[in-house]
């Protein structure tokens, strides 16, 4: 004790911070005394995968359940917006045998991939431009995330889409789209919402909103069988 | 009280104090050799933009035209001023009469432009797949949603909104008169600039997302007259707050009258290939489009 304290004071202002801000990372991940030996070269792959797939999941629970702020924002990753990226744009795209058809309407796989990874860097880049607080791949990863919903709607969707349609199943498929439409916004506004200054807050939301009803009407106007 | 504080934040962890000496020292060490804590690396990162903004908001900095900070002066707005401006581009009779000249000339924003384009871009690709439904509703046709609409919208409404003004830009610009009948008044409203140009094209464009709505409607008539008031109204308020300027031009006719038919040839080209069946109705199509 008597040792830290002395070396505590020779420290100036600036360094305090940072001591005070990194002992709190351990603590997060678990026992402080494992990651004093923290090595990955040695450990057997499956662990490394598994780790990193169970910061992936936890990430996705914290989407479905949006009561921690800032779960998400501590670590990005771009695994899990990949992920649903690739997810909806293979089950989105349009139909190939009826290219020949006048109007087969759906997005390429291209398309909706790059409505997803362009719409989240415009709206990313929006709130930069509002001067909000927050780094770049912070929020992308944050919008990407939050799209679990919508695209647990799709995966919804797809199945109701195997039954023979009438219009009560369409205004299911609309309220289950409807549900993810809200959802995410809700998560992807209580994550995003606080890195803005008071009274931008409302100009920062309406892109994100947009940006989850153009994905949503995507979703609910899906129905090639 | 400086003393207390740091105090309690050594015992704060709930370390035995041997043990506590150890992790510090080996987190001090952690930030510049540890790459997976990424936590250090993003505060470094996003405290450098809000210093630089701090200057930037008072005595108009001048940045680098690649850099963040230069665009974050158009996007300065809050949220009373954007509904304030659009709430303008439609009645202009509930703001201050010179509200052009003072505000929207001196703080142009891109906020607006930007995201009521792109509303208006979805607004039109939603409710014209809607209205190609309720068309094809009582036929035998599979009816599929068509995606594409929302590149022909994306491609007419982007040309609009920066060629139109870009063109009336360079058309003020060049075709002004240097009177000299009274000084005062041409200092205070000099023709506007580019970015105030495109800031009010971009919020006069906002009418058009009700409008697009409405569109959906399968009443020819009814259609029309959409098309008629949403133009009028636009256009007029279009008018209204360049009209100091466009009275100093050569060209002042020509200027208002191209001004007007662009708001009618764009709103025309919405509803007739989005929204219109294109098989009634013809007498009516042929009297608006002459007049």
């Amino acid at each position: 004790m008597t040792t830290f304290d002395s070396k505590y004071d020779m420290f100036p202002a600036g360094d305090v911070g940072v001591v005070e801000g990194e002992m709190n990372i351990p603590s997060q991940g678990g026992p402080s005394g494992e990651s004093m030996e923290f090595n990955t070269l040695d450990e057997p792959i499956k662990e490394t995968f598994m780790r990193d797939l169970r910061a992936v999941g936890n990430k996705f629970f914290h989407v479905l359940i949006p009561k921690e702020k800032t779960s998400l924002l501590k670590e990005w990753d771009l695994w899990g917006p990949l992920l649903l990226c690739t997810l909806m744009a293979t089950i989105l795209q349009g139909s190939t045998e009826r290219a020949d058809n006048s109007n087969d309407g759906g997005p390429e796989f291209a398309e909706v991939f790059v409505l997803v990874w362009i719409g989240a860097a415009v709206v990313t880049a929006n709130s930069k431009l509002l001067g909000g607080n927050i780094s770049f791949f912070q929020s992308v990863c944050v919008l990407g995330y939050c799209l679990f919903p919508i695209a647990l709607a799709l995966i919804i969707c797809r199945v109701i889409l195997f039954m023979t349609q009438n219009s009560f199943l369409f205004f299911l498929r609309l309220v289950i789209s409807m549900v993810g439409f809200i959802w995410a916004t809700f998560a992807a506004t209580k994550f995003l919402g606080d890195s803005q200054p008071e009274g931008k807050k409302a100009l920062a939301v309406y892109p994100i909103c947009l940006f989850y009803f153009i994905l949503s009407w995507l979703v609910v106007s899906h129905s090639n069988v | 009280m400086n003393n207390v504080n740091t105090g309690e934040l050594l015992n704060f962890q709930d370390y035995s104090p041997e043990h506590n000496d150890r992790t510090a020292r080996i987190e001090v060490e952690a930030v510049h050799t540890n790459q997976y804590n990424n936590m250090s690396t993003p505060n470094y990162g996003f405290e450098e933009p809000k210093n630089v903004e701090e200057p930037q908001a008072v005595p108009q900095k001048n940045h680098n035209f690649w850099t963040i900070e230069y665009y974050q002066k158009y996007f300065d707005v809050h949220t009373n001023e954007v509904v304030e401006r659009i709430i303008s581009s439609v009645l202009p009779q509930k703001v201050s009469r010179n509200y052009f000249d003072e505000r929207i000339k001196g703080k142009p924003d891109l906020y607006g432009p930007i995201w009521i384009s792109d509303t208006l871009i979805f607004t039109i690709a939603v409710s014209g797949n809607i209205a190609n439904y309720l068309q094809s509703a009582n036929k035998v046709v599979h009816w599929r949603y068509d995606f594409h609409l929302v590149s022909y919208a994306a491609t007419a409404i982007f040309c609009y909104v920066w060629l139109v003004p870009l063109a009336l830009w360079a058309a003020l610009k060049w075709t002004t008169l240097p009177d000299g009948q009274d000084e005062i008044e041409t200092q205070q409203s000099t023709s506007p600039t580019m970015m105030s140009l495109f800031c009010l094209y971009g919020y006069s464009l906002s009418i058009y997302i009700p409008v697009a709505i409405l569109w959906t409607i399968q009443v020819s008539w009814l259609q029309w007259l959409f098309v008629l008031m949403a133009a009028f109204v636009s256009g007029a308020v279009l008018i209204f707050w360049l009209m100091p300027a466009l009275r100093k031009s050569k060209y002042f006719f020509i200027l208002v009258g191209s001004i007007l038919a662009f708001h009618f040839l764009l709103a025309t080209g919405f509803m007739l290939y989005f929204f219109h069946v294109p098989d009634t109705d013809v007498p009516i199509k042929v009297s608006i489009t002459t007049s």
